[in-house]
């Protein structure tokens, strides 16, 4: 058979009916751009909940309140066994922490939601009660001003760093959660939507003037801080705190009614000590507890775990991609089965011209491989686009789109080609001449 | 040219088995002109399918330009159909989504002969037809006098030695059916061998020879 010139009758026969063509190949456009953008979500979330967790370091021990289940060999399942329980880890813990030998740094973590005031501006925010190390351990770089000292922290002095949302919020640059009650902030409450779309385009606010609020005094709970740092934007999955406001922990238990920690990290001297101080940790703790209500997990085990999150994403994520390619490959066999029969006539008239089974075999073959693959390199080029456009704009974490992804949905599309293609190739080869000649 | 020696043909009728042809007996010469006429349903057309290689015989023996068409693979028959044989069809048979050019091209697609100028093959063709000034339309956009030329055009291009024609004027009215008669004898001079199926008596009388298809049986 001369493939050359099956193929230059597949391309004539995919050009001749181009606009039912274009339908058919929407289904391949859909599911490969799903493949594309799906993959490219799974792998970009899978990258920036890893690289945050592999941001605390080797040597870094989590405390968490609850009881972490073991599994059948004896490892932590984190996925069963956090659960939602008050926590009863306090700052004394955080202290006998503190004398385990090899310990070199314990970093505890009050969180509660509150209402940060500043010139009649009302916003929300998590307010973070830590220590001096919360910056260097959470690599949270700071963009004006500084964090408290060890100093300060003892001293219960009355300072804060403000995430960098909550900055920018209470100088009115930004729209976030604001409270209701008691709020004055009329003028931006009322302000019309084309004019708050204005003021963006244009970068102008109505505090425009201010830009800094460091050295200035903000209200939470009645109480006034003076702000003392700014923390850069770190925009990512989770642990982002762009939305916190840090504050001493002693300050915090001071002025707070918040008395139990959410967590704690613990930082080892060497990583060879890890598993040593990860034991005196629980043994320390367990020694201030009636029971056992904490946990005490290793990075390994959290990274451990995170994979068997992001396996089952990326399991369910290979599911709707199957699922999606079979229907697609369906709805191309579909079309070329109707094409076939639409095009029974043209079949008897190129049979009685002199084309062999295998030639019009070949030709419906390649112009279902055609559709495929022209339609999978659309959808990979939309998926890339959308993968482009999404970093380029959306900050909160960046989509990955791996070569071998890209390989995969061309090979799919071939596979899809090829094995939808072959049933109605065969249906238009079968014919008889004389009988599909007659065919009304 | 062509040989049929005692063919039969059966189609399946319900449950039983009806014979449209019983025993026919058929041989024309190279360069003869040939009518075969016959009433609806006498069997004309299985008889042009089976002397332009589209249907089987159920018995007895076709020679074809010297070759043995009852005992040829499929992909043989569909090469000497290519090779020997020119349609043209009462209802033209034109494909609709190609142009005229691409519709008189598409035996050389699927020819083994190698011309070394299709193009202006084509071209000629359509220019001896008189409608190369239409070799960019589309099938829907003629007439049928030159739905017909290029359906003999497309017949010719192969340069075939048989010409086979099912009711070739049978749609068209009497000035282009007479226009469409004058090319056949035309092509006739040139030396092919032409067999026309019709009812039409008028057709039929250009030809060399008439015959009558009676209940299966050629008269």
């Amino acid at each position: 058979m001369k493939l050359f010139t099956a193929f230059k009758l597949a391309c004539y026969g995919l050009w001749s009916n181009r606009f039912r063509v274009l339908s058919a190949m929407m289904g391949v456009v859909i599911g490969m751009f799903a493949v594309i953008v799906l993959t490219a979500i799974a792998i970009g979330v899978k990258d920036t909940l890893m690289k945050q967790m592999g941001s605390l370091g080797a040597e870094q021990i989590l405390v968490l309140p609850g009881r972490v289940l073991d599994t059948a060999n004896g490892q932590k399942d984190l996925l069963s066994g956090l659960t939602n329980v008050p926590s009863t880890l306090t700052y004394e813990d955080a202290k006998a922490i503190q004398d385990v030998p090899n310990v070199k740094s314990v970093t505890p973590q009050l969180e509660t939601i509150t209402i940060a005031q500043y010139d009649e501006r009302n916003v929300q925010s998590v307010l973070v009660g830590t220590s001096d190390q919360y910056s260097r351990i959470q690599h949270a770089d700071l963009s004006e001003g500084r964090f408290f000292t060890k100093e300060e922290q003892e001293e219960e002095a009355r300072v804060i760093v403000l995430g960098n949302n909550i900055h920018e919020a209470l100088l009115g640059k930004q729209e976030v959660p604001v409270e209701d009650e008691g709020s004055s902030d009329d003028a931006q409450q009322t302000k019309p939507i084309w004019k708050k779309v204005l003021d963006k385009l244009l970068g102008e606010s109505a505090s425009a003037e201010e830009t800094s609020l460091v050295g200035k005094q903000v209200t939470i709970n009645e109480e006034t801080y003076e702000v003392i740092g700014v923390l850069a934007p770190n925009a990512t999955l989770g642990s982002s705190t762009d939305n916190n406001i840090m504050l001493p922990i002693e300050t915090a238990l001071a002025t707070t009614d918040m008395k139990n920690l959410t967590k704690m990290i613990v930082e080892s001297a060497s990583i060879q000590a890890v598993d040593e101080v990860d034991g005196a940790v629980f043994n320390a703790i367990k020694a201030q507890h009636s029971e056992i209500d904490f946990s005490v997990v290793k990075q390994d085990q959290m990274l451990g775990a995170l994979g068997k999150v992001t396996s089952i994403l990326q399991m369910m994520l290979f599911g709707i991609t199957v699922t999606a390619l079979l229907i697609s490959g369906t709805g191309i066999m579909n079309v070329m089965v109707m094409s076939v029969r639409e095009r029974t006539r043209e079949i008897g008239i190129r049979k009685a011209l002199g084309a062999t089974t295998s030639e019009i075999m070949g030709q419906f073959f390649f112009e279902t491989l055609l559709l495929c693959c022209i339609g999978g390199a659309v959808g990979i080029g939309l998926g890339y686009a959308f993968i482009e456009v999404w970093n380029n704009n959306i900050e909160i974490f960046a989509l990955v789109l791996p070569m071998w992804a890209v390989k995969l949905a061309l090979y799919t599309t071939f596979g899809i080609g090829s094995l939808f293609g072959i049933y109605p190739a065969l249906k238009a080869a079968r014919m008889k001449p004389s009988n599909a000649l007659r065919f009304e | 040219m062509i040989e049929l020696r005692d063919v039969r043909k059966f189609y399946r009728s319900g449950s039983g088995k009806a014979e449209i042809l019983r025993g026919v007996n058929l041989r024309v010469e190279p360069g003869e002109y040939v009518a075969i006429m016959g009433k609806s349903g006498s069997g004309k057309s299985t008889m042009l399918n089976l002397l332009g290689t589209l249907d089987l015989l159920d018995s007895g023996t076709y020679e074809l330009a010297g070759k043995s068409v009852h005992k040829m693979s499929r992909g043989r028959r569909a090469r000497l159909r290519n090779e020997e044989v020119g349609f043209v069809f009462q209802h033209f048979q034109l494909i609709p989504n190609l142009s005229v050019y691409q519709n008189v091209l598409l035996p050389l697609t699927y020819g083994r002969k190698r011309l070394r100028r299709k193009k202006s093959r084509v071209l000629a063709l359509l220019d001896e037809m008189g409608i190369s000034n239409k070799k960019n339309q589309k099938p829907d956009r003629l007439s049928g006098g030159e739905k017909q030329r290029v359906a003999i055009a497309r017949a010719l291009v192969n340069e075939p030695r048989l010409i086979l024609a099912d009711e070739p004027t049978g749609s068209l009215d009497e000035e282009t059916t007479e226009s469409i008669l004058k090319l056949f004898d035309r092509v006739h001079k040139n030396g092919a061998t032409i067999i026309v199926i019709t009812h039409d008596i008028e057709v039929a009388e250009r030809a060399e020879r008439i015959l009558y298809l009676q209940n299966g049986v050629l008269v």
